[in-house]
């Protein structure tokens, strides 16, 4: 069975990357570039006490709000590749 | 195609063909042998650098290239790029630099017109999201229809054209060589026993010779992050307690002021930015939480640097280089340079009499002789600091078939406007033809475009952008 302890959901990554995008003065879109990425990273690493060490395929899938928000809630809640 | 004007030597009296490689020797690869030359992933000594260059140029030998000869590198960021690079101008070729994120069709123009006897790019496809470094293994392509470099410069670099496709500029070995020179003389900058960590990359100006070719010249390793995420951008300054310089652009300093509580970073001096200057906030959260000088470089590929302020003391003023005139003529930044930088087109509006036009607005101080840059005055702008010219996507989306009229500009990044097609044909045909910085964060499809009362296609933001709601929610 796995947890369901508040994985992040997209809403959860848009609203990590809304700080940024304010900052920057960037419109909401679904594709994240790579700054944003940088950022969520370190957002999530924060929020979810976490450290993220995410290999190429793995980052390769968070171009898009849907993409980064189903990897970090693979790692997060617990990927089951142990 | 568009139709191009062949590359012909100018009758200026310069000599015809690039320099030969001593210059390479001289300046960028002599030091003591166990000296840091560059930390790309992992700590590589002068010896070793030399080592691998001469293995470099032997393979572009055995590939067919000869001193004279024509080279395209598209090569990501890696240690094969600085290799081939140093290898073929010590071979005393001329290289044209093609940045590895353009799509296959904008290479294919560009080798076209160009026309190198070889192109240099990876094996197999490089990707991977943040990364700043790639491990690459080059596969050398010769090109049947490639000729000999027919001008004298040894570095060749396209621009963003505002009008048809992109410029090509030239610089010559002396050029490179007075840029270095320029770079040791201004105050502040990094100098032998400190090191730079460069997050901006190397196959474009300020990466380039700011990064690698002053750092190898002036014996300031370049260190460069594999990722560039908060975690390793942070690693490779903590790695080394030598005086470290990071160089950057804007963006990456909003991400690094994001960090809550940075570590300990004793080896951290200063950020140099260039592009665009930072907010005054930002500049603030950056400077205080890091213990840092946060400074700015203005700079641009026909010339390299132009006007620095390295500590942030007269922001936004910027002090022009050693040997850099500028002036300001009708709210234009003109810089003085013998020779047009640019190949094969004879443009009185963008070079004549010795001065360049930047196409940037600015300000020089009588008193003190600084310049304020103000911005662009064409359709110019930076996207994490890479040049994109909305002229040149706004025309690859007129052409997208079953577009009837396209307008692209600049609001909370790249936005269009078309009308005649839906969404999902546009976003192909982009894909296609543009690199991803230069595509448009939004494609707003509307029954028809918004005119001006002659008929012209209305570029008022607000407009388009109501339009655009109008047009998505008609209730």
């Amino acid at each position: 069975m796995s947890e369901t302890t508040a994985a992040p959901s997209k809403e959860d990554v848009v609203e990590m990357i809304s700080g940024y995008r304010a900052q920057v003065s960037k419109a909401d879109t679904e594709d994240l570039d790579s700054l944003e990425l940088a950022w969520l990273l370190h957002q999530a690493e924060q929020r979810y006490g976490v450290e993220l060490d995410l290999d190429d395929a793995d980052l390769s899938r968070m171009h898009t709000v849907a993409g980064a928000a189903q990897v970090l809630a693979d790692l997060v809640g617990g990927r089951g590749d142990g | 195609m568009p139709s191009e004007t062949h590359l012909s030597p100018v009758a200026t009296g310069e000599p015809s063909a690039p320099a030969t490689g001593e210059w390479v020797d001289e300046l960028l690869l002599a030091g003591p042998d166990s000296e840091l030359a560059l930390h790309l992933g992992a700590p590589l000594d002068r010896r070793a650098l030399r080592a691998l260059v001469l293995e470099r140029e032997a393979e572009l030998v055995a590939a067919g290239l000869a001193p004279g000869g024509s080279v395209s590198l598209r090569l990501p960021p890696s240690l094969a790029f600085v290799t081939v690079l140093l290898a073929a101008w010590r071979l005393g070729t001329q290289v044209s630099l093609l940045d590895y994120r353009l799509t296959q069709h904008e290479v294919d123009q560009a080798v076209a017109r160009l026309a190198p006897q070889l192109l240099v790019q990876p094996s197999k496809p490089a990707t991977g999201a943040l990364r700043a470094l790639f491990d690459v293994d080059p596969a050398y392509l010769p090109n049947p229809a490639g000729v000999p470099a027919a001008t004298p410069h040894t570095l060749i670099q396209l621009s963003s054209g505002s009008t048809g496709p992109s410029k090509i500029i030239g610089r010559t070995a002396a050029d490179v060589i007075s840029e270095l020179d320029r770079y040791n003389a201004i105050a502040g900058i990094p100098r032998r026993g400190e090191r730079a960590v460069v997050l901006g990359s190397m196959v474009h100006v300020l990466g380039l010779v700011g990064g690698l070719l002053h750092g190898l010249n002036a014996g300031v390793p370049m260190v460069v992050p594999p990722r560039l995420t908060i975690d390793g951008i942070l690693k490779a300054l903590a790695a080394d307690d030598a005086p470290t310089t990071l160089i950057g652009v804007p963006s990456q300093a909003e991400i690094l002021a994001a960090v809550a509580e940075p570590p300990a970073l004793p080896g951290f001096r200063r950020m140099i930015t260039g592009g665009e200057l930072v907010r005054p906030e930002l500049w603030r959260t950056l400077t205080e939480g890091y213990g840092i000088t946060l400074g700015n470089m203005y700079g641009m590929t026909e010339l390299g640097v132009i006007a620095t302020d390295i500590e942030g003391a007269h922001r936004p003023e910027l002090t022009p280089a050693p040997g850099i005139a500028v002036r300001v003529e009708g709210g234009e930044v003109l810089l003085s340079r013998e020779r047009s930088p640019y190949i094969g087109l004879v443009d009185p509006t963008r070079w004549a009499d010795g001065w360049l036009r930047t196409r940037d607005a600015g300000e020089v101080d009588p008193d003190t002789g600084r310049v304020t840059i103000k911005g662009r005055l064409d359709s110019q702008v930076s996207i994490g600091g890479l040049k994109v010219d909305l002229t040149e996507v706004e025309q690859t989306l007129a052409d997208a078939p079953g577009v009837d009229a396209a307008v692209v500009l600049y609001d909370e990044g790249i936005r269009a406007y078309v009308s005649g097609v839906d969404t999902s044909a546009v976003d192909a045909w982009l894909r296609e033809r543009l690199a991803a910085y230069k595509r448009p964060r939004a494609v707003h499809v509307l029954p028809a475009l918004p005119r001006t009362s002659s008929g012209k296609l209305l570029r008022d933001r607000a407009a388009l952008r109501s339009a655009a709601e109008q047009a998505a929610d008609p209730t």
